[in-house]
């Protein structure tokens, strides 16, 4: 009787790994499937309301850790701030794009966020809680005009890309995750690289790809490249601010420069953010 | 634990609250620039309760809801969850420890070891991009916040499920030697 109950107990805890490791090669075979589209259907109104409900004592807990941390800031200030910043980099790339425009002797429009595009607001209401992720889940999906690969954005800059969709919600993969790259340019020099992140450092980016030969210094803002060539586009429109370069270094016996910078947008506490449906991608 | 349909609901109703609370909770604060990951510690009071078997199914199960909900390569959660229920369960089955500090500690040490098993399936399945040291610092500080938040889910989660729990025998109180003075 009791040995039975021992090889029950066996079977069933291998049952489960199996079944573990089946779903982890199903999922790496097939994408996301229609078990999770349906369980995220269902749950995304619990989500919304939760997230809404829970938001007061969300926001004392992080204002206790705000207050811990001395971080308070004159939302007044802050605002100016950010409205500056948004403009003197838009300025400074719309300089830059100008200079080029005018080398080339074409004429194009250019702005942070380009036209063509149709913004759609979405709050976040679920958060990855590992380290190893960085997804946050937003309240607006297909229904709303959402589509994969669609770039998001809050008041900052970027925020990352739409990874999954179901119809009420999608899926955001943050700049700061793992297999996230943005091809990118510093601003006004013009120098293009990629940005990849630090794993489990949201407050820093790596710039990769940078010739050693351009000089690039700390304090100047990157933004979205934004390439079209050959029918291919990347996924972001051009001139989406970034971030800040913190620090600029020629790695030792290599050609290249790794330039870090944080981003303009705080990843840890996003809130409202944008979707950009619609754009040619 | 004696697994009646009652408890099961009851089981199936504190993995969802407890998926639904880390995501739009526990996720969006920051506390020392980290979110208390309490998944971990839910599956290790489970396990602790109820023994190996009901703490890897819930692992499994609580798992498998996280990564369906964040659509997250399924499977993944659910290995390392479930790893952390059954070990939970099997200290509980092995070692006759009845302290207070039982519960946080083995949730400390489980969400540790949880958070490095979710780095290695990450590693596993191929990780791009450089990764920073302070992953470390927040795994510990997640690894301290399951230590303080331990106690309490254990205490809620062993009221919610008391009438399947076998009670431990109480031990009466040792009968005081009368004194040379007789007090």
């Amino acid at each position: 009787m009791y040995r039975k109950q021992v090889r029950r107990r066996r079977a069933l805890l291998a049952l489960l790994i199996i079944g573990s490791f089946a779903l982890l090669t199903i999922t790496y075979s097939r994408g996301s499937n229609g078990i999770q589209r349906g369980v995220s259907t269902i749950f995304s109104p619990i989500q919304s309301a939760g997230d809404r409900a829970l938001k007061p004592a969300r926001d004392l807990v992080n204002w206790f850790d705000e207050t811990f941390d001395a971080k308070g800031e004159n939302s007044k200030l802050h605002t100016e701030l950010e409205a500056a910043r948004k403009e003197a980099v838009g300025a400074q790339a719309a300089l830059d794009e100008n200079q080029q425009l005018r080398k080339l002797l074409e004429l194009d429009e250019g702005g942070a966020i380009p036209s063509g595009y149709d913004p759609v607001t979405g709050r976040v209401i679920a958060r990855s809680p590992t380290v190893w992720f960085s997804d946050v889940t937003l309240d607006v999906g297909s229904g709303d005009g959402v589509a994969v690969n669609d770039p998001v954005v809050n008041g900052d800059g970027l925020v990352g890309t739409v990874s999954a969709v179901t119809n009420g919600s999608s899926v955001v993969m943050l700049i700061v995750d793992h297999s996230s790259a943005v091809s990118a340019k510093v601003v006004p020099k013009g120098v293009q690289g990629v940005v990849r992140p630090s794993v489990g450092d949201p407050s820093d980016l790596i710039l990769d790809f940078i010739d050693s030969t351009k000089a690039v210094h700390a304090d100047l803002a990157v933004v979205t490249a934004g390439w079209q060539a050959q029918g291919l586009s990347s996924k972001f429109p051009p001139n989406i601010p970034i971030g800040e370069i913190t620090e600029a270094g020629i790695v030792e016996q290599e050609a290249q420069q790794q330039v870090h910078l944080r981003p303009y947008a705080d990843l840890a506490n996003l809130d409202l953010v944008q979707v950009l449906t619609g754009g040619s991608r | 634990m004696i697994l009646t349909p009652k408890i099961i609901v009851r089981l199936v109703l504190i993995g969802v609250l407890g998926v639904l609370l880390q995501l739009s909770f526990f996720s969006q604060v920051a506390v020392f620039h980290t979110s208390p990951d309490v998944l971990p510690a839910l599956v290790v009071c489970l396990g602790l309760l109820g023994g190996s078997m009901t703490g890897a199914v819930s692992g499994f199960a609580i798992g498998f809801l996280l990564d369906c909900l964040l659509i997250q390569p399924l499977g993944g959660g659910s290995l390392v969850l479930l790893t952390v229920g059954y070990l939970a369960g099997l200290f509980r089955e092995r070692f006759e420890i009845h302290t207070s500090l039982v519960p946080p500690l083995l949730c400390m040490v489980l969400t540790l070891f949880a958070e490095l098993s979710f780095g290695a399936v990450e590693l596993m399945l191929g990780l791009d991009g450089s990764v920073s040291p302070l992953v470390i610092r927040q795994m510990l500080i997640q690894s301290a916040f399951a230590f303080v938040l331990g106690w309490p889910i254990y205490l809620g989660i062993k009221r919610a499920l008391r009438p399947a729990l076998v009670e431990e025998p109480v031990r009466p109180p040792r009968p005081r030697r009368p004194t040379v003075l007789g007090a």
